[in-house]
């Protein structure tokens, strides 16, 4: 039996506790949530659709003719019943000494209208149309943006990472804790191969759990959107964010995967890993460069197919933690993360050959 | 062809500021050896040693001329059965043993043969396809034994291995030993059962507080312990005189006569000089009917050696 015939046996036999270890079930819960809030969102915006569209449907050639300055008896005339209305008088109160009270309207009026795709928001001040506000009820290109926020920011930063942590930590630490780690040691395998085929399982697990749950969620913010406009992204730019969403998960488990494995090799506590490799990866903007090619989030980030819109307003400190200080390129990223992967999984494999079995006292 | 012998050079190992065994020199050969102190002595420690399970701070250890940290060949001719239940969650009693053989890299076929030939010789076989967390103790004790002899080992070690077992499957298990060991292999158990221990064992390695008391065969370990004297019941009809006559012996220490007249117990400092002493008894017309020695067992070794610690 050649070590990678022994790595694949050992991954083969450890995959079903990997799956279906009672320690690590809610990995499944930080997969899926993107693709819940999605649903959710795209239910949401049906089920307003179709209430909406129930109630009345303005033409938007209609809404088109208001303008602002018109009166809200003028704007009810062309545009007829909307689909929301209401009223808000000021309150006056005798101790007000507010020397601007007297400028503010008495009374607020707030329309919205429907034209089948668009809210349009009307707001009225003591009877004169003042604002005038455009929300598509489901935006292609905003809920891209929003997919790539909630990827780097929840879906690598949180799920991934704490995944990785409950899958891979205790591949060892895990088996300490049953005691049944000595039947592995016991077995005439090198414990390096032992390592990888363990690894091995944990990250087929990781990868498919993870790179899955990126995958539906993609899908749960594309699918409801205007069916031309999905097939078009389809065919030109989809497929390759989809792929890269999915290689940037898988990639994600790959380097987290590693970390976390050598950290349950040296501690008991999968806390202070955790804390140390949070602060670590969260505080790698502000790092040298040389510093910021140790992070794997560093190179997870470079991945991603789409910029996170950050505000221009925002503080430039949580600019540099929130954004890739300087993103390498894809193959950079990719040879970057294997390289850090490679260096970590040589360090565990040598603390794993000095790894002892130690469930107690005799 | 591998070195027969297991050997500890000079091992310790602590853990933390506790400590395991220290300063350990052992040459064990083939045959079943028994390890035995009370806990905590550092049996396991030393089981755990042999086995690479645990590293020494200090010294070497080979088994039949691998190192521990070779596990890929030490565990190819070494079996280990410890007191934990190790496996597949879920898995049956079959499943428990083949899993292990996989990783041996026999064909499917080879490892179904050997888990049912291993399963059946621990005598599990209608058991085998019910799930191991169902076993009882004594069952536990049985498929951990099927595990370990289920790649032929020809080292193998067993941790409290009558535990829990009935007096019939003890008498079973020992017989498996036995036939084991037979072959020129190893069998290396720690148990606390010492009356066992004492009938089945080629030799023992008494131990305590992490060092080696005494080793080799029972009888000759008794025979090294000169500062004890040697305890002997004599079955004869006229002990009055018998006792009269051993008393003029200067090796002898002390004579007690025996409950229920069975004969006398005599204690000699001299073993040679006591047999010469008894065949003059004999010659001069008196009967002996017989001669056994009463502390060749490791009950007496252990009292004797470490103070009663059974």
């Amino acid at each position: 039996m050649t070590p990678y015939q022994q790595i694949w046996t050992i991954a083969r036999l450890e995959l079903g506790r990997v799956f279906f270890s009672k320690r690590s079930f809610w990995v499944y819960i930080l997969a899926i949530f993107p693709s819940i809030i999605f649903l959710g969102h795209a239910l949401e915006a049906g089920l307003k659709k179709r209430n909406w569209s129930a109630d009345r449907v303005t033409s938007a050639a209609t809404l088109n003719q208001v303008q602002t300055g018109m009166t809200d008896d003028q704007v009810l005339a062309l545009a007829g019943k909307p689909i929301s209305d209401v009223t808000r008088k000021r309150r006056i109160r005798r101790d007000d000494e507010d020397p601007d009270a007297e400028k503010q309207p008495e009374v607020r009026r707030y329309v919205m209208y429907f034209d089948g795709k668009k809210r349009v928001d009307l707001r009225f001040e003591d009877g004169k149309l003042v604002a005038r506000n455009t929300h598509e009820l489901m935006n292609f290109e905003d809920d891209r943006r929003v997919y790539a926020t909630m990827f780097q920011f929840f879906y690598l930063r949180l799920g991934i990472f704490f995944g990785c942590l409950g899958i891979f930590i205790n591949l060892f630490r895990g088996e300490m804790l049953d005691r049944s780690l000595h039947f592995w040691f016991l077995a005439p395998v090198k414990r390096e191969v032992l390592l990888l085929g363990k690894y091995l399982a944990g990250l087929i697990a990781a990868s498919l759990i993870f790179g899955t749950g990126a995958l539906l969620s993609f899908l749960a913010m594309a699918l409801p959107h205007d069916p031309t406009e999905v097939a078009a992204f389809w065919q030109t730019i989809g497929p390759g964010h989809a792929f890269w969403y999915v290689a940037a998960a898988g990639l994600g488990c790959v380097g987290y995967g590693s970390v976390f494995l050598a950290a349950g090799l040296l501690l008991r506590n999968p806390i202070l890993p955790a804390i140390v490799m949070l602060i670590w990866e969260s505080i790698n903007g502000f790092l040298p460069d040389v510093m910021q090619k140790l992070s794997v989030l560093h190179y997870l980030q470079s991945l991603c197919p789409v910029p996170v819109p950050l505000p221009n307003d925002m503080p430039a400190v949580l600019k540099m933690l929130l954004a890739p200080a300087a993103p390498s390129s894809i193959p950079v990223a990719v040879l970057g993360l294997l390289a850090v992967t490679a260096l970590v999984l040589f360090a565990a494999m040598q603390s794993v050959k000095r790894l002892e079995i130690n469930y107690g006292t005799e | 062809m591998s070195a027969p012998e297991i050997v500890f050079d000079n091992v310790s190992k602590f853990y933390g500021e506790v400590l395991g065994v220290n300063r350990v020199d052992l040459h064990i050969p083939p045959g079943i050896t028994s390890l035995v102190g009370p806990n905590g002595s550092g049996k396991t420690t030393l089981m755990n040693l042999m086995t690479g399970l645990i590293h020494p701070n200090a010294g070497v250890i080979q088994v039949r001329g691998i190192s521990p940290y070779a596990p890929e060949k030490l565990m190819r001719i070494l079996g280990y059965a410890t007191q934990y239940d190790a496996g597949p969650r879920g898995a049956t009693g079959y499943e428990f043993v083949h899993t292990g053989l996989v990783l041996f890299g026999f064909p499917k076929a080879e490892c179904e043969r050997r888990a049912w030939q291993a399963i059946e010789r621990v005598g599990l076989t209608a058991a085998a396809k019910r799930k191991v967390a169902g076993y009882s103790k004594g069952m536990r004790q049985r498929i951990r034994l099927a595990q370990a002899i289920a790649h032929d080992p020809e080292v193998l070690i067993l941790d409290e291995p009558l535990n829990g077992l009935d007096p019939l499957v003890r008498a079973e298990t020992i017989a498996l030993f036995r036939d084991y060991a037979a072959g020129g292999r190893h069998v290396i158990l720690s148990s606390h059962v010492l009356q066992e221990v004492d009938v089945f064992s080629d030799q023992v390695i008494l131990i305590a507080n992490g060092m080696i008391v005494a080793e080799g065969q029972i009888k000759s370990v008794r025979e090294e312990i000169h500062e004890h004297p040697s305890q002997f019941l004599l079955h004869c009809r006229d002990a009055s005189r018998v006792a009269s006559l051993l008393f003029a012996e200067p090796h002898i220490s002390e004579i007690k006569l025996a409950p229920e007249g069975a004969g006398l117990l005599v204690l000699t400092r001299n073993r040679e000089a006591f047999a010469a002493a008894l065949e003059r008894i004999a010659l001069s017309g008196i009967d002996i009917d017989g001669v056994i020695p009463t502390d060749e067992n490791v009950d007496a070794l252990y009292e004797y050696l470490i103070g009663g610690g059974k």
